[in-house]
């Protein structure tokens, strides 16, 4: 289905993992919620892909709070997975989500390697399921989450055995806090992951100095937004040239020079997370930011920008 | 819910380190409620990241009105912004005080600027012809925050105005002369915890506004919750407003 071009006309669809998106531009995991919660301001149906908030087997009460606090261009968040577990999640949130968007793409985790399994079993009977985001980068949940995810050996176990319990498409979602991101990236690629997002939040901590106290209730958290950007840039120009699956970047996105920057260093695609929350027409602006920079550039396809950069 | 960029109609200081600010929106003035608020940040440059939330102070014709306390760098930049200046306002969030005539007292109790919400919560009262009152305590007279409600009881911890001490055992030293009475609560956690004491040992229904760090405003960050005495709450979502038996007061006050 490719889209017939006059002059003015940018083909923005992309595809990854064998999934076709009419744009880019994915909503990331916890930033929009299960999807609905921004309507009527943001309808879902305006990103490629709505990546869903950490499902997990069980129900999760999330960590205590406080649980967020501003930096300098950055937040910390210390959520810890709260959800309401995949049942409530199968019954309840994905089928209001499904009604405004076909394309959805479930991130999961698990305290251990067969939880992970579980889930992705379960996920593969729905047919409203485009893909599997498997969150092995979570830096605030003492089990799994990043366990996993620092880990080589254990990155490609864990990859290995999701890989046999679904035939969807897998995505695996890293963590820059490693020390070489591209080893664990080849790993997981090898593996048989068909996709991966990176990055996750960077860990961090604020203190409260007249309490003497840590801010965050869970003492640390992960670092988003703006003042992460020139970290993730960097792990995405480093791990898209290391792998030969497509890589989808986020960390501090918040406007379409900054999409286009991801893309050049080698993302085929691009994820909004914090910067949703302060501006919500940001979807919007990047798509739109998207096509005019292909059409200075005379790009027919966005995907033309993906690893454009000149080193 | 909406978005929208509006232009501050008038921007004053009311009291050391509290003011009060107002811009035009006729989507706001049309659908927001008692208790609900705005995100809200300057629409042009904002050297912070996060919008900052504040409860809706009153609505005067299409004009709505945002009484703050300058408490850090946010609050400060807001200060300086002139008249004339855009804001970016999200809104309305969260759920409001619910209104039931069934009470023959609705009783408002505010705390520093705990105050802000409570003028269109009067405001609302007064147009449904039910009878309201304010018990209002703030540290002394040089800090009253304006508020017009007809029988007004104030505390001041200085006792350089009205009675001297807590608003909560201004409040105590009146409870028997409300037949079924209701209370709407909101200000510092421990005045809140007390109040939710007083009224659960005397069986008063009691509605308290609460505080968290936001980031959405909308449910879906998981970012704003207290502990409720099931599960945690959203702030934003499931609030600002709950019934105080909801909440789980032996909780570490979090602001
Ligand atoms: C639903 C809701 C309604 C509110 N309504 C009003 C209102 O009408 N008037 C008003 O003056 N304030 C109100 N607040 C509090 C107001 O949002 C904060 O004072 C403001 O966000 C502080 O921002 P800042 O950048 O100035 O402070 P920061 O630099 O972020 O922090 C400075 C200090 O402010 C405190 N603070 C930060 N965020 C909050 C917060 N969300 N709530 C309470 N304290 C905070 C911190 O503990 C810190 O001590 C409301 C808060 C909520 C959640
Ligand atoms: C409040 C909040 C909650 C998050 N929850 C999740 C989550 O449940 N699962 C996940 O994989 N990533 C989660 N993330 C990480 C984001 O998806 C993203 O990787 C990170 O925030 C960096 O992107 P950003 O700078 O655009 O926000 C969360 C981030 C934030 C700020
Ligand atoms: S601020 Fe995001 S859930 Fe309340």
């Amino acid at each position: 289905m490719r889209n017939i071009r006059t002059k003015n006309n940018v083909d923005l669809s992309v595809e990854i993992a064998g999934i076709k998106m009419k744009n880019p531009v994915l909503a990331a995991s916890g930033a929009f919620g299960y999807g609905t919660e921004y309507l009527p301001l943001v309808s879902p149906a305006l990103f490629g892909a709505v990546i869903t908030k950490t499902v997990t087997l069980l129900p999760r009460a999330g960590n205590v709070p406080p649980r967020i606090y501003e930096t300098p261009m950055g937040m910390l968040n210390s959520i810890g997975l709260a959800n309401v577990g995949v049942h409530r999640f199968l019954e309840e949130k994905l089928p209001e989500l499904l009604s405004h968007h076909p394309l959805v793409i479930v991130n999961i985790a698990g305290n251990t390697m067969e939880e992970y399994a579980e889930l992705a079993g379960m996920l593969n009977g729905q047919p409203g399921i485009s893909a599997i985001e498997l969150n092995i980068s979570c830096p605030n949940v003492k089990q799994g989450g990043m366990a996993f995810g620092a880990d080589p050996i254990q990155a490609v176990k864990l990859t290995t055995l999701v890989k046999k319990a679904t035939s969807k498409p897998l995505i695996v979602k890293l963590s820059p806090n490693v020390s070489d991101i591209a080893a664990i990236a080849r790993a997981v690629e090898q593996a048989g992951a068909d996709a991966l997002s990176l990055i996750n939040t960077l860990y961090g901590m604020a203190i409260d100095i007249e309490r003497q106290k840590p801010v965050l209730g869970n003492v640390t958290g992960g670092l988003s937004g703006p003042a992460i950007k020139p970290v993730a840039l960097y792990n995405v120009f480093k791990t898209s040239r290391a792998v030969n699956i497509p890589v989808i970047g986020l960390g501090g996105i918040m406007t379409a020079g900054d999409a286009v920057e991801f893309m050049l260093a080698g993302a085929a695609a691009v994820q909004i997370g914090t910067a949703g929350f302060i501006n919500p027409n940001t979807v919007k602006e990047i798509v739109n930011g998207l096509k005019d920079y292909c059409l200075k550039k005379k790009y027919p396809e966005v995907s033309q920008i993906t690893g454009k950069l000149a080193v | 819910m909406l978005e929208q960029k509006v232009n501050i109609v008038s921007h004053q200081k009311i009291a050391p380190d509290v003011f009060l600010l107002s811009f035009r929106s006729d989507y706001l003035a049309a659908k927001a409620r008692p208790g609900q608020f705005v995100h809200l940040k300057p629409s042009g440059p904002w050297p912070l990241l996060l919008r900052r939330p504040f409860s809706i102070n009153r609505i005067k014709g299409k004009n709505i009105f945002i009484m703050y306390r300058v408490a850090g760098r946010g609050t400060s930049i807001l200060s300086s912004l002139p008249q004339g200046a855009e804001l970016d306002v999200m809104g309305p969030l969260g759920n409001g005080f619910e209104i039931d005539k069934k009470y023959s007292d609705h009783l408002i109790l505010a705390g520093g600027i705990g105050l802000a919400p409570m003028q269109f919560l009067a405001d609302r009262l007064k147009t449904m012809k039910l009878n309201a009152r304010l018990f209002y305590g703030c540290s002394g007279k040089k800090d009253l925050l304006p508020c017009a409600v007809p029988g007004k009881v104030i505390a001041t911890d200085d006792g350089s105005c009205g009675y001297k001490g807590f608003v909560t055992d201004a409040f105590l030293s009146r409870i028997n002369k409300f037949r079924t009475p209701v209370v709407y609560a909101c200000g510092p956690w421990p005045m809140l915890k007390k109040t939710a004491r007083i009224c659960r040992e005397n069986k008063i229904d009691c509605q308290v506004s609460l505080e968290a760090f936001m980031a959405c405003g909308v449910g879906a960050c998981q970012g704003c919750v207290v502990k409720g005495v099931k599960e945690y709450l959203t702030v934003c979502r499931q609030g600002p407003v709950f019934n105080s038996r909801e909440i789980d007061w032996e909780q570490e006050a979090t602001l």
